[in-house]
């Protein structure tokens, strides 16, 4: 069973877009929307359920479906009669307000209420009492909970696409209150993911941090929802071998941080460094002041092809692709040149219908092929500039020397924050520095600050990073002398697991590519043999009887998935998909997170962070 | 495991806030049902709008319905045509499907059409708000496009057939040329022979016309033809002296050939003809995301239409040209180019249809 999460997604969706009824099984020809009689409804979505639809479906599929007009919530909107709308909406007090009043207004025929997850009981009171007010209940066909609280990038990608998700977890003002709210979120966030799979995993994370706390909430919820009727995960009871149930691990993004601030040269992560991905499309500046943007995703041939190669070969390979096109274009316009006039002539016309009739049929995809090369070429040219102008070049290598050979060349980094590239990219470089060295040395670190302040750079992020890596050491200092409620404390201080792991682990390497902490550790925690790095996991089995008799499900799994609080990106999705390759035999893992990142983006969350702890400066002297 | 019809990943919530309304009600009951009098008036106001629209739906599902249902008739057509062997043509049935299937098509369309006049009326008389009329275009668009995948598809499975059938021939003519000429050389040697004379005894004595009735029939016909008949009348009073039996196979078999190669290339050029007008009626419906800003798209669209339009004219050029040239020099009776005949006004006329409906093409 491979969890294909994009597509039981996209099923899920359509489903509900043929009003949530069974498919007619004597189907035939699917010229139309399968059942008997068609019926064309109209689609209603928030702001956030549009981003979970944009990458699955296009307006074409809609119109496939028999779905004519699609609108926004917010919009104002007007009556039309005798059709049933579609509402797909979150559960949110203003929606429900909203959807009250669209059926006291009788917009349209008859509302489908398909909430993105759970509608919470009070809110479902709050609907019935506005519709009675308005009297408008006859309107109001069905409501369902959909358990699609998520986006689906790519098939073994999600993410919760809740913004800020690291500043508010770490934020040192923060209160219980609003923390528990927030992890609540992420744990609304994954049971989606879960129930939308249709799999009860086995819960595995590390002590302390916000991962044990999503991980014990999360247990609390499935095990809640195990004990009702008619759950959603109705798989057999027998079913406890670990061959078929997956592993979810679950991290913090304090965990390895340094892959949410290096630069990368692949293709596909220098891309959403540089350009920004949003839902798998890049949007750039062109010429004549217009945006032109541009589809990233699985039915671009040479992206999927390409987009993990570093970037030279990415521009060799356009070259080739854009000669070759070249090549097929010439023969078709040989073959239909110099046909004006011919005739009749017997057999000899057959052939050149035939070649005319080849010619035509090439033709559509041609002009795609001179489009997806158009495309690339666009954005490999920006990049091409950009990487110019910042060196994007040099700080990759230094930082890829620094983080896994743990070697600094110092005068090249003085140099580099000194020279070219934006402010983020230096600080980015700094953090690496911070990150790559168990200990550094306090001069370097002063000459480095200076480098820094010269530049008029904000290092507000570095002084955070120097923070949080001092506190750490205090921690394992302290671990090793002190009484284990003492690290309880701490690790309730919300400063995560310790940044040491990532350092001990990148001295000993793989040749040939740098392994993450987190590729490792999850591909101990898949093999389930006993491994000193992982044995203190936690682990939450919410099949499991409560009073833990049962056997513990350490593994082997064939199948993972992980997730990453507080911002993920594509440099550990493409790890783990190595990983998940390479293994044998094959294994399947799905990576998610809560947001996907940039570096200069989280580089804004941790200067955020320093800047409500009060450290550093922004060119303006903080209040100490 | 997860295509159980008992399992589903949604939870439906209807009667719970079905029963949440009902206990809200009864303290509300009184006042509800005071206030229900009024406002279920409110509601039935626009009633007019509202029965235009039910009217305009029911014409739209049932258009939907037909097309739906020919689809069905055009798989049965496909096997159909794809199950023809040699000796056992069901060419009857085909027959009959096929104009079963010409008619639905030709009534389907010609409802469109008054649904489309029936949009557009709705659409002018200004009760209906914008995104009603929006909703009505877009159905509309949306059966026409249903259609036009019906016509090609039917255009294809027209198209197989008849290459099934030159196949076959072929194949006849393979198997049973050699016997027709050992056959017919010792009886026409004997004598000088009329044209007319040649084609009847030819007719019934070469073994691949039995049951066809495509064109071994139709040759009798065509000899006595004015133009054809008499290009060949004297070719073969010329040819009568020396072995001429064996020279009229061969030049019935060649215009044979010839009749088919003519029907399969008009068949190509039509598809061609409406794969352009295809193409350029899609370029509005590609691969639009739900969350682009429409109005960057029709600009890029109406583009890449001009763009494609431009390359395309050449070929298009050449199209026009070929088929004028059919049309000058071959005046054939041919059963299926009978049919194909009246088919080829449709398929023409429904491009025509696609372009006429998106934005003007530009010069």
């Amino acid at each position: 069973m491979a969890l294909n999460l994009r597509q039981k997604q996209t099923n899920h969706i359509i489903r509900m877009l043929n009003l949530n009824q069974p498919p007619n099984p004597g189907g035939g020809i699917s010229s139309g929307a399968g059942a008997t009689d068609e019926v064309y409804k109209i689609l209603i979505m928030d702001a956030f359920c549009r981003a979970v639809l944009s990458p699955l479906i296009r307006v074409n599929d809609l119109r496939k479906h028999g779905v004519t007009l699609y609108f926004g919530i917010d919009k104002e909107r007007q009556k039309v009669p005798d059709v049933p709308a579609i509402y797909f909406v979150r559960a949110t007090p203003d929606n429900v307000e909203r959807i009250a009043a669209d059926a006291g207004r009788g917009l349209y025929d008859s509302f489908h209420l398909n909430f993105s997850s759970s509608l919470p009981r009070p809110l479902l009171e709050d609907l019935a009492r506005r519709t009675l007010e308005k009297d408008a209940v006859h309107r109001i066909s069905k409501v369902y909970d959909q358990y699609l609280e998520f986006v689906s990038l790519e098939n073994g990608f999600f993410s919760l696409a809740q913004p800020k998700t690291y500043v508010q977890i770490n934020d040192p003002s923060a209160g219980e209150r609003e923390i528990e709210d927030i992890l609540e979120k992420i744990v609304s966030g994954l049971f989606c993911v879960l129930a939308t799979l249709g799999v009860v995993p086995v819960i595995r994370c590390a002590r302390g941090g916000p991962a044990e706390m999503v991980a014990s909430a999360l247990d609390a919820r499935l095990r809640d929802h195990l004990i009702t009727r008619n759950n959603l995960f109705a798989e057999g009871a027998g079913l406890t071998s670990s061959f078929q149930r997956p592993i979810l691990c679950l991290f913090d993004r304090n965990f390895e941080l340094s892959v949410g601030i290096q630069h990368d040269w692949n293709y596909r992560p220098l891309v959403h460094d540089v350009l920004g991905i949003k839902l798998n499309r890049v949007t750039m500046p062109a010429e004549k002041s217009a945006v032109k943007s541009y589809e990233l995703d699985d039915s671009d041939p040479f992206w999927v092809a390409n987009s993990w190669s570093p970037f030279q070969k990415v521009a060799e390979e356009i070259e080739i692709q854009l000669s070759k096109y070249k090549q097929d274009a010439d023969d078709v316009n040989r073959r239909t040149a110099g046909k004006d006039g011919v005739e009749f002539e017997g057999t000899y016309h057959i052939g050149d219908t035939k070649h005319l009739a080849n010619a035509i049929n090439s033709l559509p995809e041609l002009t795609e092929r001179k489009m997806i090369i158009d495309k690339h070429t666009n954005i490999a040219t920006v990049l091409l500039g950009e990487i110019k102008e910042r060196s994007l070049d040099a700080y990759c290598t230094l930082e890829t020397d620094m983080l896994t050979k743990g070697s600094v060349d110092r005068s090249a980094l003085l140099s580099l924050l000194r020279g070219k590239g934006t402010k983020a990219d230096k600080v980015r470089l700094a953090i690496a520095y911070l990150l790559s060295l168990e200990t550094t040395p306090q001069a370097e670190v002063e000459s480095i600050e200076t480098a820094l302040r010269e530049s008029e750079v904000d290092t507000r992020a570095f002084h955070y990073v120097k923070k949080i890596k001092s506190l750490n050491a205090q921690l394992t200092a302290s671990a090793s002398s002190s009484s284990r409620s003492n690290i309880v404390d701490w690790a309730e201080k919300l400063y995560g697991q310790s940044i040491s792991a990532v350092t001990a682990g990148m001295k000993n390497l793989l040749s040939g590519g740098r392994e993450l902490a987190l590729t490792r550790t999850v591909e101990d925690l898949m093999e389930g043999k006993p491994n000193p790095d992982v044995d203190s996991y936690l682990i939450f089995d919410p099949r499991a009887p409560k009073t833990g008799s049962g056997v513990q499900l350490k593994g082997p799994f064939k199948e993972a998935i992980v997730f990453m609080i507080g911002g993920g990106n594509y440099v550990e999705y493409r790890s783990l998909m190595e990983l998940a390759q390479r293994s044998q035999p094959v294994k399947h893992v799905i990576y998610g997170t809560t947001e996907l990142l940039n570096g200069t983006e989280f580089v804004e969350q941790l200067t955020e962070l320093g800047q409500k702890m009060g450290l550093g400066n922004s060119g303006v002297t903080p209040p100490q | 495991m997860n295509s159980r019809p008992g399992q589903a990943s949604y939870r439906d919530r209807t009667q719970e806030f079905l029963k949440a309304v009902e206990n809200l009600k009864t303290p509300f009951s009184l006042v509800a049902d005071a206030s229900s009098s009024s406002t279920g008036s409110i509601l039935e106001g626009p009633k007019s709008t509202a029965s235009n629209q039910s009217e305009f739906n029911r014409k739209a599902s049932k258009i939907g319905l037909g097309i739906h249902q020919t689809s069905q008739k055009l798989a049965k057509l496909a096997k159909l045509a794809k199950r023809t062997s040699v000796f056992d043509d069901p060419a009857v049935e085909i027959q009959e499907l096929t104009s079963v299937i010409k008619q639905d098509i030709t009534a389907l369309n010609s409802a469109v059409v008054d649904l489309q006049l029936v949009c557009n009326s709705q659409n002018e008389s200004g009760t209906m708000s914008k995104d009603t009329t929006s909703h009505s275009t877009t159905v509309v668009d949306n059966l026409k496009n249903r259609l036009m995948s019906a016509t090609k598809e039917f255009k294809e499975v027209l198209t197989m057939r008849t290459e099934n059938f030159k196949v076959h021939e072929n194949r006849r003519q393979l198997f049973s040329s050699s016997a027709a000429r050992d056959v017919a050389n010792p009886f026409l040697r004997q004598r000088p022979l009329s044209s007319r004379g040649i084609s009847d005894s030819n007719a019934p004595s070469a073994p691949w016309e039995n049951g066809s009735t495509h064109s071994s029939s139709l040759f009798p016909r065509r000899m006595m033809n004015g133009e054809p008949s008499s290009s060949i009348q004297p070719l073969i009073q010329q040819q009568q002296q020396q072995q001429t039996a064996p020279v009229q196979d061969h030049y019935i078999q060649s215009r044979a050939e010839a009749l088919q190669n003519v029907e399969s290339t008009i068949h190509e050029l039509s598809n061609i003809f409406t794969q352009l007008a295809t193409m350029v009626s899609q370029q509005g419906e590609l691969a639009i995301r739900i969350d682009e800003n429409v109005d960057d798209t029709l600009v890029n669209v109406e583009g890449a239409q001009g763009a494609l339009l431009k390359y395309l004219t050449g070929a298009e050029y050449v199209y026009l040209m070929t088929w004028s040239n059919y049309l000058l020099n071959m005046r054939i009776q041919y059963r299926d180019m009978n049919c194909l005949s009246k088919l080829l006004p449709l398929f023409t006329t429904t491009p025509l249809f696609c372009w006429v409906s998106k934005a003007s093409p530009p010069t």
